[in-house]
């Protein structure tokens, strides 16, 4: 008993140690500028911060909001939980934020708190994936299946028209890895391309590598790689490595964050990576209008880069 | 009459041998290898790459089953398995590609936190009688929180990142491409060779040392075991701490694959472990089974990944006939035991 008890003491001390850690990282962490100097506060909800593209997204955001001293900016990850990240917004509006930015897990459970919060008064950017009605204030996002489009162009004018492709494809019951699954096909119809093998690789790597070794053990001849995120091509690289074949074709991906696309092409592993913008910057850029009581958009759709060998020196160039 | 006797003998004999989990095991590998040779994807099957890629992407889980196979004789279950490889993986990261330590020292500081964490699990369940599914639950929730702290939820890569924001670029570490390689002329990877080794280590704690007598008691009868002297906590305790020694040692595997330390990597990889332990027949009930037949399990689940991927079978039949054969490789294996 007695040892219960002590167990139960250490962990609640631990807890409060934990939680007295985070609110104090959080003054210093989170916030734009100075506590006493901030203006307005913005409350940030991300569904989940176990995708290093969401991490980014939060930093972006972090940073953008760190030029400008009047913003202070609250963190909340609702770990990828509908029902956690609904009662994140809930307490953001009854905390009374200035602005909210909200990048949701899913459109229908999150749309009545988002609407609540727009009717409370609160004005809220919806970032990379959208909620149902026309209860907000700006949309911020990117295109896919225009991405994917321009990845299938792109593919077909280095092959010179005809090659054979495999395409290892993102989770396939999400809406990313659909569009990137049909933009492709649409960018690349009327070729000589063929695609000889796809495959679902669930965006992870370690499954990527996999059905990437049962493609080459099947296919003497492959010209080209394209897969829905960056770790996916990766890992196809890492299987053709292995097997000595990484000279025979070229790999594509998607996401071109720093630390992966980018720095994969850098290396000389991708031919060439497209980006998926976060919005991070152009989120606290409307903010700071919407804040100002100017008038933004109801949508704005983010342009992306492409970013390959030639141009990553010059940090890639911009898709129409 | 004698001739009779021994026929009946020998028939026994036969029985027994077909009815053992060995046997069973083998008659599910056997199986799949047909499923193989029939769906052989244009002779892909038929190209002894595709066996040596089938066991590099299993090993891994391989590894995790030889831990678990310990613990599950001892009538415990690991599920914190999977975290305990991604906090591992990103601890032998950030010591070898970011903080540049030589792997000499990289890796038995890996090792040793891998057993720490195990400990402390069979610390829970031993030391404060937390049951061993409730104690590694938190464990795995606990260790995934680790692995995220100390990376701070980024993926430690070659890509290092400066103070100003700005990316760093560093070669990958010569033990990564080493752990990563293939030997004996390219035609087994070295995850396979640790995996091999892993499964010797086990046999020999199982079957040749005292603690694996001691363990096969405890699962068998923990009350039995005490009465008759076995010091059933620590003996807890060491199970668990070798079932975190292996997950460190598959977490710096996976690292050395991947090239870089995932904090989400090993998510879900507990119940893979688990799978390949009782398809190869032991039971989950404790006391019974071996390391050999967790040997099978692991090929068995690998060839079934690979015969469905050289196919490319789409993922919703893929998981479906996954679901669909695992049950029948262990009902097969319920009917051999009764």
């Amino acid at each position: 008993m007695s040892v219960l008890k002590s167990l139960m003491i250490s962990v609640s001390i631990m807890l409060a140690a934990v939680l007295a850690g985070c609110s104090g990282a959080g003054e210093n962490r989170d916030e734009g500028g100075e506590a006493a100097g901030a203006k307005w506060v913005i409350g940030m909800s991300q569904c989940n911060l176990g995708e290093p593209w969401r991490v980014q997204m939060n930093a972006d955001i972090r940073r953008a909001a760190g030029e400008h001293p009047e913003l202070k900016v609250v963190f909340k990850d609702a770990q990828n939980d509908n029902l956690r990240q609904r009662a994140h917004v809930e307490e953001y509006v009854s905390s009374g934020v200035d602005l909210l930015i909200i990048s949701p897990k899913e459109a229908a459970p999150l749309t009545p708190p988002v609407h609540e919060a727009f009717r409370a008064g609160i004005p809220v950017i919806v970032l990379d994936r959208r909620v149902l009605g026309e209860d907000y204030t700006c949309f911020i996002g990117a295109d896919n299946r225009k991405i994917g489009k321009a990845a299938g162009v792109w593919i077909a004018e280095r092959l010179g028209g005809r090659g054979k492709v495999v395409e290892l494809k993102g989770l396939m019951t999400s809406t990313p890895g659909q569009d990137r699954h049909t933009g492709f096909r649409e960018g690349i119809a009327d070729t000589g391309i063929e695609i000889i093998f796809e495959a679902d690789m669930q965006w992870l790597e370690p499954e990527a590598r996999g059905e990437m070794e049962s493609a080459l053990a099947r296919f003497d001849r492959i010209d080209l790689v394209y897969a829905h995120n960056d770790p996916g091509a990766h890992g196809a690289w890492l299987a053709a490595k292995a097997a000595g074949r990484e000279r025979e074709m070229v790999f594509v991906g998607i996401d071109g964050l720093p630390q992966e696309g980018q720095a994969y092409v850098r290396q000389g592993i991708l031919a060439a990576s497209f980006e998926y913008p976060t919005g991070g910057r152009e989120a606290i850029e409307t903010a700071l209008k919407i804040l100002a009581g100017e008038q933004t958009p109801k949508e704005i759709t983010l342009r992306s880069k492409v970013y390959t060998r030639e141009n990553i020196d010059s940090d890639g160039q911009w898709l129409d | 009459m004698n001739a009779d006797k021994t026929a009946v003998a020998v028939k026994d004999r036969i029985d027994r041998i077909l009815r053992s989990p060995a046997a069973r095991a083998l008659a599910s590998l056997a199986a799949v290898v047909l499923l193989g040779v029939i769906f052989n994807a244009d002779g892909a099957f038929f190209k002894w790459g595709t066996h040596r890629d089938m066991l590099r992407q299993v090993s891994v889980f391989g590894i995790l089953g030889c831990g678990m196979t310990v613990v599950i004789i001892a009538a415990g279950i690991d599920l914190s398995v999977g975290s305990l490889l991604g906090v591992s993986s990103v601890l032998f990261s950030m010591l070898t590609i970011h903080s540049g330590v030589s792997p000499w020292l990289a890796i038995p500081a890996t090792l040793a936190v891998g057993a720490a964490f195990g400990a402390a699990s069979g610390a829970l369940s031993a030391r404060w009688s937390i049951q061993p599914f409730i104690a590694t639950l938190a464990m795995m929730v606990f260790a995934r929180g680790v692995a995220k702290l100390i990376s701070g939820g980024q993926k430690i890569s070659t890509a290092v990142q400066q103070a100003d924001g700005s990316y760093r670029y560093v070669d990958v570490p010569a033990v990564f491409e080493f752990i990563n390689s293939s030997v004996l002329g390219g035609n087994i990877t070295v995850v396979t060779l640790l995996f091999l080794l892993c499964v010797i280590v086990t046999w020999i704690v199982l079957d040749r040392l005292r603690p694996g007598r001691w363990i096969y008691a405890i699962g068998g009868n923990e009350e039995a075991a005490r009465l008759s002297g076995v010091p059933v906590r620590s003996v807890k305790v060491f199970a668990y701490a070798l079932s975190g020694l292996f997950c460190a040692l598959a977490g710096i595997c996976q690292a050395a694959q991947e090239q870089q330390g995932d904090p989400e990597a090993g998510m879900t990889y507990e119940l893979t472990a688990i799978a390949i332990v009782v398809i190869g027949g032991t039971s989950l009930r404790g006391g019974t089974g071996g390391i050999w037949l967790t040997l099978l399990g692991t090929v068995i689940i690998g060839y079934l990944e690979k015969v469905l991927s050289i196919n490319a079978v789409g993922e919703a039949s893929r998981l479906m006939l996954t679901g669909a054969i695992i049950v029948l490789a262990v009902l097969f294996q319920k009917r051999g035991g009764s």
